[in-house]
């Protein structure tokens, strides 16, 4: 297996000069590529090493750092090896190609990642809506879209349950302790 | 004289398929010209949940992504979480899993027998067959506590050990089980109503069935021989002697006739499972969960569930809750992009048979 | 198309199954079948074990699980008085509470069906609202299956024998990776925080060494204690004691983990750079105070950034008091203590060494020239047996030869030596003596489990290879021709029960004198005050009693400007309790002074 990884390691950097690689003690090898490449390693690796399979496509908002990570993972039926291929999309101006004519299924997953991101694939034809109806927020996978606020804002707890109480301001009241309030965001 | 086109929404309420989720047809006479799949009944945002738990709590809302079948997802997400931090499993516990798998397995397809079948207006093996899994209930129950929803495979092995005198009343439910599939032979695969609604229906084309993203059943039913226990093994897969049944045809048939075959090959893998379980640890403990960090980094596990590959991308920032947790459903790919495909040139009335034979599972879509 | 006439037929042959009976419901459909016996059903709380540490409700990612009061249930030192409610509207029954639940006292029962039409019925207060459930458990979690780490992660420590060699401290300190660790088991639910005299917010601290921030661990236990070093060494640490890890395993290493924190930071210089405490403008009030011990460090640190001007009279050469002179080196070594006393002096507390009130000051100087004086002057004087022999040679007090050892001073002892008492002084003069090179034998008159000594040094004693003889009443001294103590007579003591419930007491058994040779012996039976200072003028108006200073919630005497704290004014003669005592006065000095009341 490790002579296999070692020559799609070498074909794609060959043929990528930008993917750097990543290697993993089992069957996975990692690629990271400027997201210019993506439609093209894709093809590469689907047409000329045998990855027919796209197992997977995932985004990661990686909101301190301003970026998406989108990484498509693909799988051959005949080498048994995972190639996965990570980019970063700007998080202000998410914007890349549209990949679904390598493999139709993709349309779903960018479909998905348009509504749930807001990353916009330049050429995509899917209807507007996937998963949200009338849906107006951000879009809410985004780290800094908070589902708790949200949630609480929009809905309203029922009654019967307003004398719970927090044990460790119980303690600290019944004992007298002045807790400092930068010491409490470490408490549970 | 021109036909003119007409509109049909089958669903969101419809036999077909476990849970909600509805096909736009577009139909000429009775053959379909245009189909699409819509979703957005069941969105619960699970994943979004999940990155406001603590790696441990999200175990309890992964069985929720499939109802029929939760516990390939449990067992994806705990495999990926191990794997992220490096985590040893007990030798005992990967046997254990196995079993529960495989028990899940059966338990599912005895569930499609119903729905299969009830697809086509054969009632009598559904009302059988969903009797039967309840053997397969009350086995998980005793296990771990849950009829449905198991919640027993976790990071570092599994909850609680196999009680005492668990494997014979496995046994003897194996042994049962395997006579029943005969009765069922009777009523649906030698029944010549099924096989005329099926053969030639819902053709898959093998040529494109890898790159459509096609996986599992309606795979191997094209003659494909892909599964992921024996091409990317996992727990113990790799030790046991199983077969993975293919049939020619692609049709929904042939889809039937690889599961029917697979019922008896986890039979199979359960006897060896009994036979072969080390006795030992079930469990390397995890730290406590309120402060277990893990690495930062990736990991991505692939699970071969009764619809097909499953799979889990767990990343973590290197804190205690998981950065993204995404998950891959067979149906995600079978029920939207392969369906309307599929659908085109097919009968109105076969619309829920193919959506049966393709394990359709929409939480698993919207999850 | 052919006719199928076996495809047809087939199909009939499910008429065999015709009148066999379901097999789901036993009796349909009144009696619903009995759930396996690990079935995940309804909570089951057993209210006398469960501690109210609502770890269940942090896990709970559904929130249904409230604290709540209960009638009937007082809250405790080591007990919240809150139990949980579960909304069965929202569990889900995974059943991740009764895995968490440190004490055991949760569990999930067989019980599956309720019905009611009111939605409000759905909150339970389980072991409330259903006691019989306890016999109807059937998920429960065990020390094994248990998600809360009860193992310790041991202290790297010097091997017993290697000890008794020189004065090195024992106790090696956490690295960063074991301190993680122990703090990682810590499920934050603050009950310690009520056992602490202090109340020091340790679950924030330790928090905060679990995240990896161990400069916000300092500054947060700097917000009220400014010896925590000190504590992080030779605390008594009740906190330990209610630890809710502690009901199933071994309580989290509180104190080592202080410790761990206090020596991220090196010196004095890095201690204020850490903690960048805000001091305020001198206010122009001036504070007097006498011992610089825990209590008077305390006192004058505090107000010291309150703007206030401090000064501190002090007997001995050095500060630190008892935890200076009476605590040996093995365990507390000075460095540590010369760090915390220079960190205080930088923040403008001035302390004048050699400076005995009563000799070189009197104390109604001190009185007169201060807005407020504080006395933190501990238990200089030790009790005596009071029997014979005890004026002999050779038979020394502990605390004065653990001030000698501690002071750089000899001490002759001999090879035999006895030591009298169970308390921490007792151990620490054996464990000093083993280290001199003696053979050391410790008497004490009730059971070993009954030492008032921390567990840690009584089994560090035994593992440097110290004697010890319990419930031994020593009832004389021999002399040798020279005068000097020879050998120790005891009675041996059966422990008999309090009538009145108290705990048991030794009475000596007739006729079982036993003899043993000593070649000293250091009695350690506690200490008592000495107010000898005090001008008539002043002992006549404030109020001692039993050799403390009474005192009001502020740590404010009889007098008022006068405040007292440390061993002179409380009863548990410890370290946290004086710094306790210290940050009380404090508040009373602020109200009394700026406040004016």
């Amino acid at each position: 297996m490790e002579e296999i990884k070692s020559t799609i390691i070498q074909r794609i950097k060959t043929h990528f000069s930008d993917a750097t690689e990543k290697e993993y003690p089992y069957n996975r090898v990692d690629f990271s590529v400027k997201k210019e490449t993506i439609p093209a390693i894709l093809f590469y690796l689907k047409d000329e090493m045998g990855f027919k399979h796209l197992s997977h496509i995932s985004c990661i908002d990686w909101l301190e750092e301003n970026e998406f990570e989108v990484v498509f993972i693909v799988w051959s039926p005949t080498d048994k090896i995972k190639v996965f291929v990570h980019t970063r999309v700007d998080r202000e101006n998410p914007v890349m190609d549209n990949v679904d004519m390598i493999w139709r299924q993709a349309n779903t997953y960018e479909r998905e990642m348009r509504e749930m991101f807001g990353i916009q694939f330049t050429g995509l034809e899917a209807p507007e809506e996937f998963l949200l109806e009338d849906w107006e927020g951000p879009p809410p996978m985004r780290r800094d879209f908070d589902t708790e606020a949200y949630a609480t804002n929009t809905y309203w707890e029922r009654p019967g349950r307003e004398d719970a109480k927090d044990i460790r301001e119980t303690i600290e009241k019944r004992s007298g302790e002045i807790l400092p309030d930068f010491a409490k965001k470490y408490t549970r | 004289m021109r036909e003119k086109a007409t509109t049909l929404y089958i669903g969101p309420q419809h036999p077909g398929i476990t849970g909600n989720m509805m096909v736009r047809v577009k139909v000429e006479g009775d053959t379909i010209v245009k189909a699409t799949t819509e979703v957005g009944y069941l969105h619960r945002s699970f994943e979004k949940l999940i990155e406001k738990r603590n790696w441990l709590q999200s175990f309890t809302l992964l069985c929720r992504f499939c109802v029929p079948e939760p516990d390939p997802v449990e067992e994806s997400y705990a495999r990926a979480v191990e794997l992220l931090e490096g985590r040893e499993v007990p030798e005992r516990a990967k046997y254990i899993r196995v079993l529960v798998l495989e028990l899940a397995r059966i338990a599912s397809y005895l569930l499609w027998y119903g729905g299969q079948s009830a697809s086509l207006g054969l009632y009598t093996i559904g009302q059988w067959s969903v009797g039967d899994r309840n053997y397969i209930l009350d086995l998980f129950e005793e296990l771990t506590g849950g009829r449905v929803y198991h919640m027993y495979i976790w990071p570092g092995g599994v909850r609680r050990d196999l009680p005492k005198g668990f494997e014979n009343k496995v046994l003897k439910t194996m042994d049962y089980l395997e006579k029943r599939l005969d009765d069922y032979d009777d009523l649906m695969f030698d029944n010549t109503i099924f096989r005329k609604r099926t053969q030639g229906v819902g053709i898959i084309d093998k040529e494109k069935a890898v790159e459509w993203g096609v996986v599992g059943p309606p795979l191997r039913g094209c003659g494909i021989r892909s599964d992921i226990r024996i091409d990317d093994p996992y727990e113990v897969y790799n030790k046991l002697d199983f077969v993975v049944p293919v049939e020619e045809g692609g049709d929904i048939w042939a889809r039937a006739l690889v599961r029917r075959q697979e019922i008896r090959q986890s039979i199979r893998i359960i006897r060896q499972v009994l036979d072969n379980i080390p006795a030992g640890k079930y469990y390397n403990k995890i730290p406590n969960p309120q402060k277990w960090a893990l690495p930062k980094g990736d990991a991505y596990t692939r699970t071969e569930a009764v619809r097909g590959e499953v799979g889990m991308y767990v990343v973590s920032d290197g804190g205690t809750h998981p950065r993204r947790a995404h998950f891959r459903g067979a149906a995600y790919v079978h029920a939207i992009t392969l369906l309307e495909n599929l659908l085109v040139g097919e009968n109105i009335s076969d619309i829920a048979a193919i959506m049966n034979s393709l394990g359709t599972c929409p939480p698993e879509i919207e999850r | 198309m052919s006719f199928d006439l076996k495809g047809t037929l087939k199909p009939l042959t499910a008429l065999k199954q015709f009148g066999k009976k379901p097999h789901t419901l036993v009796d349909v459909p009144s009696i619903p079948l009995e759930a396996s016996d690990h079935y995940r059903g309804f909570h089951y709380n057993d209210l006398d074990e469960c501690i109210g540490c609502g770890n269940c409700s942090t896990i709970c990612q559904n929130q249904a699980i409230d604290m709540v009061p209960v009638d009937g249930i007082e809250g405790k030192k080591g007990d919240s008085g809150l139990r949980p409610r579960v909304d069965h509207g929202r569990c889900c029954w995974c059943g991740l509470c009764v895995e968490v639940c440190p004490t055991g006292s949760l569990s999930l029962t067989k019980d599956y069906l309720y019905v009611s039409d009111d939605p409000d019925t759905f909150l339970w207060t389980p072991g409330v609202d259903n006691p019989e459930g306890k016999e109807r458990i059937s998920f429960f979690s065990t020390e094994e299956t248990s998600l809360n780490d009860f193992g310790r992660i041991p202290m790297p420590e010097l091997e017993g024998m290697d000890r008794v060699k020189s004065f090195a401290e024992v106790v090696l300190g956490y690295n960063e990776v074991q301190a993680r660790a122990e703090a990682s088991r810590c499920i934050s639910c603050g009950l310690c925080t009520e056992a602490c005299p202090e109340h020091m917010h340790i679950p924030e601290y330790i928090n905060a060494i679990a995240r990896g921030n161990d400069a916000d661990a300092v500054r947060i236990i700097y917000d009220n204690n400014p010896l925590p070093e000190m504590c992080g060494k030779v605390c008594t640490r009740r906190c330990e004691d209610v630890c809710a890890i502690a009901h199933r395993g071994d309580p989290i290493a509180i104190r080592w983990l202080k410790r761990y924190t206090t020596e991220t930071v090196k010196n004095a210089d890095m201690i204020k750079e850490v903690v960048n405490p805000d001091i305020q403008e001198p206010n122009g009030y001036k504070v007097g105070i006498i011992g610089a011990g825990p209590s008077g460090l305390t006192v004058a640190y505090y107000l010291a950034l309150k703007g206030f001007d401090c000064t501190i009279y002090e007997a001995h050469a050095k500060a630190g008091g008892m935890t200076m002179y009476g605590i040996p080196k093995y365990r507390f070594p000075e460095e540590s203590l010369d760090k915390q006393i220079e960190y205080i002096q930088k923040i403008g507390v001035k302390i004048h060494f050699n400076t005995k009130v009563g000799k070189d000051i009197s104390f109604k100087e001190i009185y007169s020239k201060y807005d407020a004086v504080f006395i933190g002057v501990g238990f200089p004087k030790p009790w005596t047996l009071g029997i014979e022999g005890e004026d002999l040679k050779g038979s020394i007090q502990a605390v004065n030869f653990l001030y000698e050892i501690n002071n750089g001073k000899t001490v002759d002892i001999g090879d035999k030596v006895i030591v009298i008492g169970g308390g921490n002084v007792a151990i620490d003069a054996a464990r000093v003596s083993a280290r001199l090179g003696a053979d050391v034998t410790i008497l004490y008159r009730r059971r070993v489990q009954d030492m008032p000594a921390d567990w840690e040094e009584i089994e560090g004693a035994e593992d440097e290879g110290i004697h010890i003889i319990p419930q031994a009443i020593p009832v004389k001294f021999y002399p040798d021709k020279k005068g000097h103590v020879k050998a120790v007579e005891y009675l041996k003591a059966d422990m008999v029960a309090d009538e009145k419930g108290g705990r048991p007491k030794p009475v000596p058994v007739e006729g079982s004198n036993t003899i043993i040779e000593a070649t000293a012996v250091l009695g350690a039976i506690g200490q008592q005050g000495d107010y000898s200072f005090l001008e008539e003028e002043f002992s006549e108006k404030v109020k001692i009693e039993r050799g403390r200073f009474v005192v009001n919630e502020k740590q404010q005497s009889t007098l008022d400007k006068l405040f007292a704290g440390g061993d002179a004014a409380n009863r548990s003669a410890d370290v946290i309790s004086a710094i306790a005592d210290g940050y009380m006065a404090v508040k009373g000095i602020e109200d009394l002074l700026v406040k004016g009341n």
